[in-house]
């Protein structure tokens, strides 16, 4: 995952130098001085190592929170005594240890790793479709996931959320199908403008969502009601074997995002200097694609629709860290991972002992804030 | 009565002749019906049972999708569920539709209205409101003995039921509406007070809102003794479901194994066979409790 790093001595100072020039001149990448500093290994170490720090920080804060009061104290006693114990299996006796172990923990992981995921999906799709405002929400790929997903549910195919079911097939199937005809659309025309791809998506979520509510109505009442809470966007404490498949789907894809996070650069700059610069742009594309949709419809599978990670989340650190996708993309999935943990916490907490969909929360936080880029940073997000 | 005051109220003396004919439903709506309608259209499964009860087999000339009971009720026309086709409604030339208020767009009430077909709508949230309705319906129909003799002996049988529980411990129960993500019957719902009425403490009673998600936290927090899954031929939860419930291994329900299945038409539906779902609550809060010699089943 670790991304290939050219240490600027080892380039030719003119290739560098262009490089430099182009990416500033990205529609992605904004006039931020951040992005225009040149990448050197101790800068990737800094700010990785800095957001793990934070995120780490993130996590046990987290933790601390929940319908039970738990101490810091003894959630530390806890974690010690589970991974020093005889044996990682967990002690059934105390409730605290089961709720901070088998609920809390597996749950902020999760987030963690959704929350991830989708930001480094965004990521990735902004870099392949040149568009600023490309999200795995907004374009439609997340219905898409989530048709799949529905159609798997209403034939029973359980809702063993994530385990080795149908469901991720089917999500990945809906979210790959979305995907395409997105990608059809978006290299049908010349001249493919940002309003024409965000269009394409509210036409795709509405078919989509049509669809899905089709279903809801043919469901009976009770399967109906679940299907939809689930579609809101929830997270669940999985067991931590499911939770294992789940990082085992998304580590794939994000693996073969992180191998083309340079190929991504050079995409940016448009398939044909990147096709001069050496990069196979056909099978770089169909892997991101396949990649991004891998991630979407196990995240989906998994947590139903949450809107917007993939949007604010690598817009926030391409103005703060760096437009460069060798950086952008390990710091956006550590940022992703940590505001989703952050809006999950308030989710299961708020109302406690009742919780409400975290898709609420990344709906309210992320709508304002896209209708905010899509006002006022035109120019920069080169849209005009 | 409250008809009576409006009539005197309102200071019009012929009311007094008219109100024993006028009706007051769960919107605070007045419905004058000069005689017992003949045709009668029910828009929920709940509704269907109490007519059947109170021996309208042959008033009733629409139900719901869902009215499957008694089996009588799968013979009738349908007019589909929470969206009821008008056409097929109107063909049934109905002179009286009762309707729960819960699935009842305020478009169709107000097509309705236009169309001069008597609507009336009636939720029950207790087990004592089936009864008022159950003798409401009654007196609408022109079946008001049947209909207080048949509630009568309901509130005989529940009374019987509730002695029996009275005073013993609460067992803890969480009724499992949906599990990914989890969600159960909370305060305000018709399912917990049977719930409490059967003798038992509902897992969710501190939750906010009528069926809350609640969290997992909160659920090992309670620490039920008892887990309840609704099954039944629309509704329920799948087998695999429930076997996922068993890695919760300090819940008290999973080591005991007391998972238990029931069939959720007589515990959703607030009507005739709320006894049915009392007594198997009850048999699964107190297993003890000897049920035989207390209720007869009432006759529907």
């Amino acid at each position: 995952m670790k991304p290939i790093l050219d240490a600027p001595s080892q380039r030719s100072p003119s290739s560098a130098f262009s490089l430099e020039r182009a990416i500033v001149r990205l529609p992605v990448s904004n006039a931020v001085p951040a992005s225009r500093q040149t990448l050197t290994r101790s800068r990737w170490w800094l700010w990785v190592g800095a957001a793990c720090v934070v995120t780490l920080l993130v996590f046990v804060v987290c933790l601390g929170f929940g319908t039970q009061t738990i101490s810091y104290s003894t959630i530390i006693a806890v974690i010690m005594g589970a991974t020093t114990g005889p044996s990682m299996e967990l002690g059934s006796s105390d409730p605290t240890s089961v709720i901070l172990l088998q609920v809390r923990m597996p749950r902020v992981v999760l987030a963690f790793f959704v929350g991830g995921s989708l930001a480094m999906v965004g990521v990735a799709l902004q870099a392949l479709l040149r568009n600023p405002l490309a999200d795995p929400f907004v374009i439609g790929i997340s219905s898409g996931a989530a048709l799949g997903a529905a159609i798997a549910l209403l034939f029973g195919l359980g809702i063993s959320v994530g385990s080795l079911s149908a469901l991720p097939v089917c999500a990945f199937a809906g979210a790959l199908l979305s995907l395409i005809i997105m990608y059809r659309i978006s290299s049908a025309q010349y001249g493919f403008s940002v309003y024409t791809l965000l269009l394409a998506g509210v036409v795709l979520n509405a078919i989509f969502s049509a669809f899905i509510m089709f279903l809801t109505s043919i469901a009976d009442p009770n399967q109906a009601f679940g299907m939809y809470a689930w579609l809101m966007g929830t997270l669940t404490g999985p067991d931590w074997p499911t939770l294992g498949i789940l990082v085992l789907y998304l580590g794939a894809g994000l693996v073969i995002l992180g191998i083309h996070a340079q190929s991504l650069n050079l995409l940016t700059l448009g398939e044909e200097t990147a096709r001069s610069l050496g990069v196979e742009v056909e099978r770089v594309k169909k892997m991101v694609f396949l990649s991004a949709a891998l991630l979407t419809g196990a995240v989906v599978s998994f947590s139903g629709i949450i809107g917007f990670v993939g949007l604010i989340i690598p817009h926030a650190v391409r103005l703060v860290v760096s437009a460069d996708h060798r950086l952008l993309l390990p710091v956006a999935g550590l940022v992703g991972g940590m505001f989703l943990m952050l809006a999950d916490t308030v989710a299961r907490t708020a109302l406690s002992p009742s919780e409400f969909p975290v898709g609420v929360i990344t709906a309210l936080v992320g709508g304002p804030i896209f209708l905010w880029l899509l006002t006022t940073r035109q120019t920069q997000l080169g849209m005009k | 009565m409250r008809r009576r005051q409006q009539g005197i109220l309102t200071g019009m003396p012929f009311m007094a002749n008219i109100a024993p004919r006028t009706f007051v439903d769960d919107l605070d709506r007045k419905l004058y019906l000069a005689k017992p309608p003949k045709r009668i259209v029910s828009l929920a499964p709940s509704i269907t049972e109490m007519l059947f009860a109170i021996g309208l087999d042959e008033e009733i000339v629409g139900v719901t999708d869902f009215c499957n009971y008694p089996p009588a009720a799968l013979a009738k026309p349908k007019v589909a569920y929470s969206q009821p086709n008008l056409e097929s409604l109107i063909v049934l030339e109905p002179q009286l539709v009762l309707a729960p208020p819960s699935f009842l767009r305020a478009d169709l009430l107000a097509k309705l209205e236009q169309l001069k077909i008597p609507t009336f709508v009636l939720e029950s949230k207790t087990v004592e409101g089936i009864f008022g309705h159950i003798q409401l319906l009654g007196r609408m129909v022109g079946r008001a003995p049947e209909a207080n003799a048949y509630t009568a002996e309901m509130r005989k049988n529940v009374t019987a039921l509730t002695k029996r529980v009275e005073g013993r411990p609460r067992p803890t129960l969480l009724y499992v509406l949906n599990s990914e993500p989890l969600i159960t019957v909370g305060p305000g719902s018709f399912i917990h007070h049977l719930i409490e009425l059967a003798g038992g403490r509902n897992a969710a009673e501190r939750a906010n809102a009528p069926y809350p998600r609640l969290t997992m936290e909160e659920v090992l927090t309670q620490n039920p003794d008892i887990l309840l899954f609704p099954v039944g031929e629309y509704e329920g939860i799948p087998q695999t479901e429930q076997d996922r419930w068993k890695r919760w291994d300090t819940l008290r329900a999973v080591q005991n194994g007391k998972l238990f299945q029931i069939n959720s038409d007589v515990l959703n539906r607030p009507g005739p066979r709320v006894i049915e779902g009392l007594r198997h609550l009850v048999k699964i809060l107190h297993p003890d409790v000897d049920l035989e010699d207390s209720v007869q089943k009432p006759s529907p």
